[in-house]
């Protein structure tokens, strides 16, 4: 691991109204981590990696990335970072060649390159017989598949995946799982958003909790369980304030009555 | 390949985009793609997603036909008038209005795709290329549609103003266009700037009503107020409103370039201004109004998802429609069908663009009714108070009644109707009705009461009677309309531009059915008593139909693919 940050968050805020959703956020992030990023819903999550993607230009404090200043420079850091949104959002009508070929010119790549990896990209992914099929008969789990691959294509420095295997088959879950290994092999960052616990503990080298805007927990999987629970699900119910006691299912089953 | 060659003009700028800070090997991406996008976009046809290619193609040439004859038939608007200017500001007139219409109606849709945020958003592109990359794609798109529509006038002018005219007047379409873009955007991107996101869908879909209530009346009844004879000796630049009209400047160009002799200085300014405005107005959009742009545009596109906020405040008014709710559809599934409707009616706005401005027609009919005998408005007046004439006018609100009904079953949200498939629903038939009774009671009931009153005041109040059986027997109408043409549940199938081949024929009878109502209706009102006899068999037939209606089975549904 090198001992410079490759991502600097310094005291990061940000509120709609009246509303705070991050408080005061700080964090370094070296590069090769892969940083398991959780929290319930309405924590901040979405909200820090729409900032980190440059989504949401406007913000407190300071990000920078790669030694570039996101106030500054977006463009720039944009092109460092690979994306991979939550809600699969894509332009059905299109074959995955065509838009492929369309987020690789937006990344200033060369059409050959573009091709090429895109072919190869996609028959990985066990895309090959459709290469030139338009994504509106596509399957959930394959618009997904390119989903993934558009934000891949460019061979970026720092990964952010949010919710990245949802409708994905268990064939699939795999290759990503491994894929995200070798990636932080190569000295990948990625930034993994999600809610399912299990991939998380198994992924990721770091966990960052965050709840109400603010990091509760911060550290390896191990070192996470020494101070609270066995199974990371069980940390999370008790630093996001479930009661440990079955009070929310027992007003569940309660309300039949 | 007419893509193509719009992408081949927009090139030639690229030094001038390049200088503005623009990245023009992804403005270009941008546009292709976005181009492509619009060319598979199935039109009309969304239902049937695959093995319709075929279809789509034919659909496609038949909006040209439509927008060729659209075209031709204004265009004689240029053989009609004989002063300087007047038949093409006329036609100018007609042409930028036409655009900015179709603009305002597509401008959202391009404008806001929300995909673009996830899309688009995420890569390195700067908010000046990403702006001007819309306002590109939005011209293309309208100047593709100008063109079809301007090129019966391109040929028209020939005949009128000899050959060199021609390539002129295609100029004269493109800067009309560009106008039209530029003055739409501007409102937009004002309106943007000033109110909050939530607030701007309200006003742009208030704003498309009103705009089609607009247009209507305007072609009802301009053609009426107008009078041929003064405008024959009519001279424009005489007025000075007139170097405030857009449509002038552009007519003006023509007339300093072929008539120059008879064209004085105001009109070469006018000419120059015409020429000169739609490239100040793209400078002034990018450089002043470009900035920030994606920021407003992502707010609205987000702002979608977090919509709960406003809606609580109708907490007293559920009461109320709660106590309806269960007074006129009392059987659960009924009661269901009743609340979902009125709810989804009430609060989706495409539904609102399409069903409110059918309501505004009525009195744009009715004026047309009065102004069309001769004489002055005055003593048309009297004439009709002493006539029968308002039973036509209650019988006219069957284009109401008929609208709701062909819109009720189409929603953009189709696909969360597949609550009715999973849910165990004996006989959709309830929903159905409980469907009808809330269209009913939401729509057409407040119409009529307003009718009522206003009968009264113009007739009297002998109307009455007659106002009860017409409802009644447009119930009844509506009831046989719903049961041969919607098909679907409430809000359950994707929208459709046109009606399948059949259903026309139906529809057609209908309104002779409608016709042979009024005129009945007519003829016996002249006995008042017997229209109030009318009332009970008509009331009667009402409630057996009712029932009939609501026993309808999953068979005679039929069932859009959900996947």
């Amino acid at each position: 691991m090198s001992t410079d940050p490759i991502i600097q968050i310094r005291s990061l805020s940000k509120s709609y109204g009246a509303k705070t959703v991050l408080k005061h956020l700080t964090l370094d992030i070296y590069p090769g981590q892969v940083i398991g990023y959780i929290g319930p819903n309405g924590a901040g999550k979405s909200t820090t990696v729409k900032i980190l993607t440059g989504l949401i230009p406007d913000f407190e404090g300071q990000v920078v990335i790669n030694g570039l200043n996101m106030a500054d420079n977006p463009q720039e850091i944009k092109k460092l970072i690979g994306y991979v949104p939550e809600n699969a959002e894509i332009y059905e009508v299109l074959t995955p060649m065509e838009y492929l070929d369309f987020i690789g010119k937006l990344n200033n790549m060369e059409q050959d390159v573009i091709t090429e990896r895109s072919q190869k990209l996609l028959g990985a992914f066990g895309l090959s017989t459709n290469l030139n099929d338009r994504m509106d008969t596509f399957s959930k789990g394959m618009k997904q598949k390119v989903m993934l691959i558009s934000g891949i294509i460019h061979n970026p420095q720092i990964i952010v995946l949010d919710e990245p295997l949802s409708g994905l088959d268990a064939n699939a879950v795999i290759t990503v799982k491994e894929l995200i290994v070798r990636l932080s092999q190569e000295g990948k960052t990625i930034f993994y958003c999600s809610h399912m616990m299990d991939v998380v503990e198994k992924v990721s080298d770091r966990i960052l909790l965050i709840n109400k805007g603010e990091i509760v927990a911060d550290g390896t999987f191990e070192s996470l369980k020494q101070n609270h629970s066995d199974t990371l699900e069980q940390i999370f119910a008790k630093l996001t304030g479930r009661d440990t006691s079955s009070h929310e299912t027992d007003a569940i089953m309660n309300a039949f009555d | 390949m007419i893509d193509k060659i719009f992408l081949w003009i927009i090139a030639q700028f690229n030094p001038v985009m390049e200088r503005a800070g623009i990245n023009t090997a992804q403005l270009g991406e941008i546009l292709r793609v976005k181009l492509l996008i619009d060319d598979r976009r199935p039109r009309g046809i969304v239902a049937h997603k695959q093995n319709d290619k075929p279809k789509k193609t034919s659909n496609a040439w038949g909006t040209i036909l439509v927008t060729l004859m659209f075209g031709s038939f204004y265009g004689i608007i240029l053989f009609v008038f004989h002063r300087p200017m007047l038949a093409q500001t006329i036609y100018f007139s007609a042409f930028m209005v036409l655009m900015s219409l179709m603009l305002i109606t597509d401008f959202t849709n391009v404008l806001i795709d929300v995909r673009d945020q996830y899309i688009i958003a995420p890569r390195p592109v700067n908010d000046r290329t990403v702006a001007v990359a819309r306002i590109l794609h939005i011209s293309v798109y309208v100047l593709k549609l100008a063109l079809v529509q301007g090129l019966p006038g391109i040929i028209m002018i020939g005949f009128i103003d000899g050959v060199a005219a021609v390539p002129l007047f295609f100029i004269q379409i493109v800067l009309a266009t560009l106008l039209s873009i530029f003055i739409v955007n501007m409102v937009y991107l004002l309106l943007m700037r000033s109110v909050s996101a939530q607030k701007f869908k309200d006003i742009i879909s208030y704003f498309q009503i009103a705009f089609s209530i607009f247009m209507f009346g305007g072609y009802r009844l301009l053609p009426k107020m107008i009078d041929m004879n003064t405008l024959s000796t009519y001279d424009l630049l005489n007025h000075k409103w007139a170097y405030f009209l857009p449509p002038v400047w552009i007519a003006a160009i023509n007339e300093a370039v072929i008539h120059a002799g008879r064209s004085g200085l105001a009109g070469t300014g006018v000419a120059a201004l015409g020429f000169l405005l739609p490239f100040v107005s793209i400078w002034f959009v990018i450089k002043v109004l470009a900035p920030g742009f994606n920021r407003t545009l992502s707010a609205i596109a987000m702002s979608d998802a977090s919509v709960v906020g406003p809606e609580n405040k109708k907490v007293k008014k559920r009461g109320l429609i709660d106590r309806i709710a269960n007074f006129v559809a009392s059987d659960p599934i009924e009661n269901a069908g009743f609340r979902i409707t009125w709810k989804l009616a009430s609060r989706t706005r495409e539904f609102k663009i399409k069903v409110y401005p059918q309501f505004a027609f009525i009195p744009v009919y009715f004026a047309y009714f009065m102004l069309s005998g001769n004489g002055g408005v005055g003593e048309q007046f009297t004439k009709i108070q002493h006539g029968r004439s308002y039973i036509f006018l209650l019988y006219f609100s069957s284009i109401i009644l008929s609208a709701i009904l062909q819109q009720i079953s189409q929603s953009e949200k189709y696909k969360a109707s597949w609550v009715y498939y999973a849910l165990p629903i004996d006989k959709p038939g309830k929903i159905l009705a409980g469907m009808f009774k809330a269209i009913t009671i939401l729509y057409i009931l407040p119409f009529f009461i307003l009718l009522t009153v206003t009968c009264v005041v113009i007739w009297g109040p002998q109307v009455i009677n007659d106002v009860v059986l017409a409802f009644f027997l447009l119930q009844l109408y509506g009831i046989v309309m719903a049961l041969f043409l919607v098909k679907g549940l409430p809000f359950s199938r994707p929208v459709l531009v046109k009606q399948a081949g059949g259903k026309v024929i139906i529809t057609l009878l209908l309104m002779v059915v409608t016709f042979l109502f009024g005129w009945g209706h007519y003829i016996l009102a002249q006995w008042e008593t017997v229209i109030w006899i009318c009332i009970i068999p008509a009331v009667l037939l009402y409630w057996v139909m009712m029932r009939y209606y609501a026993k309808q089975t999953w068979e005679s549904i039929e069932l859009s693919e959900i996947d």
